[in-house]
């Protein structure tokens, strides 16, 4: 585990899991299901035998291959997101063991190292449940466009090359970009809540997530033509202000992206642009 | 899923959002936090008046000491304080306006501490705890001592700035003879009242710093985290010592060295006119003795 994972929660206890880890053990998989949006969810466990390096996909995948529960019942396999499987796309994010993370990534060495422990799958708590481990992320993506996190170089001639840009905002801008969507942030969040009605996305709290991408695309040199527009976005209801400063969004997310700086970076450019904005009326 | 209400006009607080956001931030800054600040360093003198700059104290006991030199400042605040009403008012509007807005803003939000157990968390779902039991405690406070809501005092024991210390140690120990049950349960809740609202000042000035943009890095954050934590433990120990200094008073002792100095500063009459303008005390066996000599 490198450096930048080491904030981590209960990064050295993992560690020590994985080095003390019963070979060919079994464990339990206990998962949150549910058969669809509104359906009420239900609690079913799977015994499950361990290889080498096993993961949360690779245990959901062989309860698949033959889902019947710890009580002998017959059920159906175990529905989740997945993409890359190397922890880039955030698809497979999951609540495991009470704590927001990619399942790709989560090794069962890690958390259930005896015979018979214990590993609890819970969808993301924050986002409309499609089914089981599967939710619908589109909310983030919502806000992404809300946000205007993109570069503005459309049009209808060449535009040649951008401005320089130092190395130092290289650096910033580089840590920032390597949000994937997953959605760790928000759902540890306790001022961003699950809104199954979409009109509510423009005025619910809108999440570290967004306003970190805004202050990526604020910084960089071509991108802060919309920097205005992506202010007064975020001065509105939802916006950065509704932070609560409870700072779990930068403890569980997985690239280490600095998420509270994002959000103060943003707290004083909003500061100042409502400055500007009084003093030259606009 | 398409409710038509989104087309419907945002109200004043959706319009005016961040602007009613930031006023939330600096109210609880200038003027709550400053006058917070003034009010503890006054009351602990209590306990330091002995020590003060200000020369009253000096060459008495600890407790005359800080009795005569807190009955100054009172004196000094009530007679010499301009546009007293003004500054009342502002401190209550701004109260007012931060409480009520700051109990909906807390109520959008979820505390999730078992999952996310991390000492930054702790201290957001405190922040809000300590505003719900604070605001209450401040309300107690000012209704009984300020507006002279005496029947929620036990014993009804009105506070007086001419009587300050002698006073405000009878409504809090429960009566003029010393302790009762209600007065230690007052007590407590002003020990838990007056702890919270110095937590939540001071955690709420590290905030603040993250709200208007002030410290961005992580290291500017610990660093202004070192001296707010700095600022809200000295807060912390003036509040304790304000507190200490108030139940340790003894009731007769104080209001002695209180006629006294209305006797040295404007005479006997002036004495006699106040404690007849005095609600009732409950009647002392001792005072009926002398009453009747």
């Amino acid at each position: 585990m490198s450096d930048a994972y080491a904030h981590l929660h209960d990064a050295e206890q993992r560690r020590q899991n994985r080095k003390n880890a019963v070979p060919g053990r079994q464990v339990i998989i206990k998962i949150k299901r549910c058969d669809g949006p509104g359906k009420p969810s239900r609690w079913e466990s799977f015994k499950v035998k361990t290889e080498a390096g096993s993961n949360v996909i690779s245990c959901l995948k062989s309860i698949a291959a033959n889902p019947v529960t710890t009580d002998g019942k017959q059920s159906t396999p175990v529905v989740w997101d997945s993409g890359c499987l190397e922890e880039v796309c955030g698809a497979c994010t999951m609540v495991i063991n009470g704590r927001v993370r990619q399942s790709c990534s989560c090794l069962i060495d890690e958390y259930a190292p005896r015979e018979g422990d214990t590993l609890t799958l819970e969808p993301m708590s924050k986002f409309p449940v499609i089914r089981d481990l599967w939710v619908d992320r589109e909310r983030m993506f919502h806000a992404l466009k809300r946000v205007q996190a993109w570069v503005p170089i459309d049009g209808t001639y060449n535009l040649g090359a951008g401005p320089k840009e130092s190395p130092e905002q290289q650096q910033t801008r580089y840590d920032l970009s390597e949000c994937m969507t997953c959605g760790c942030c928000l759902e540890a969040c306790p001022q961003f809540n699950l809104e199954e009605d979409e009109q509510a996305w423009d005025t619910a709290f809108i999440g570290a997530q967004a306003i970190s991408q805004a202050r990526l695309f604020n910084e960089h040199e071509t991108g802060k033509r919309l920097k205005g527009e992506r202010l007064d976005t975020l001065m509105g209801a939802g916006g950065v202000s509704d932070c609560g400063n409870a700072q779990n969004c930068v403890k569980v997310c997985p690239k280490g992206i600095p998420l509270t700086e994002s959000i103060a970076a943003v707290g004083r450019s909003t500061t100042i642009h409502a400055v500007t904005r009084f003093f030259r009326g606009k | 899923m398409n409710q038509p209400q989104a087309h419907a006009k945002p109200g004043p607080l959706q319009k005016h959002h961040f602007l009613i956001r930031r006023l939330h931030s600096l109210t609880g800054i200038v003027p709550i936090g400053v006058f917070l600040i003034a009010h503890l360093v006054t009351n602990s003198s209590l306990a330091w008046g002995k020590w003060g700059l200000r020369t009253e104290g000096r060459g008495y006991s600890v407790a005359e000491g800080g009795i005569k030199y807190f009955q100054k400042e009172v004196a000094w605040i009530n007679t010499q304080v301009p546009h007293l009403l003004l500054i009342e008012i502002t401190l209550w509007v701004s109260i007012a306006f931060h409480s009520i807005l700051g109990f909906y803003y807390a109520t959008t939000g979820k505390g999730n501490l078992p999952r996310y157990p991390h000492q930054d968390n702790w201290r957001y779902s405190l922040q809000r705890w300590s505003g719900y039991i604070g605001i209450l405690f401040i309300f107690y406070h000012v209704a009984t001592l300020r507006w002279g809501w005496t029947f929620l005092v036990p014993e009804g024991t009105k506070w007086s700035h001419d009587f300050s210390a002698s006073t405000l140690a009878a409504a809090l120990q429960g009566s003029p003879e010393g302790w009762t049950a209600a007065g230690i349960g007052i007590s407590l809740f002003y020990f838990v009242g007056v702890s919270l609202l110095v937590f939540h000042f001071a955690n709420g000035l590290w905030t603040a710093a993250i709200t208007w943009g002030l410290t961005v890095s992580e290291k500017a954050q610990k660093q202004w985290g070192v001296a707010c934590l700095g600022l809200g433990l000295g807060l912390m120990v003036a509040a304790w010592a304000s507190l200490g200094g108030a139940l340790l008073i003894d009731y007769d002792e104080a209001k002695g060295i209180e006629s006294k100095l209305i006797v040295e500063k404007y005479g006997e009459d002036r004495l006699e006119e106040l404690l007849d303008a005095a609600p009732a005390e409950p009647e002392r066996p001792d005072e009926q003795a002398m009453a009747d000599d």
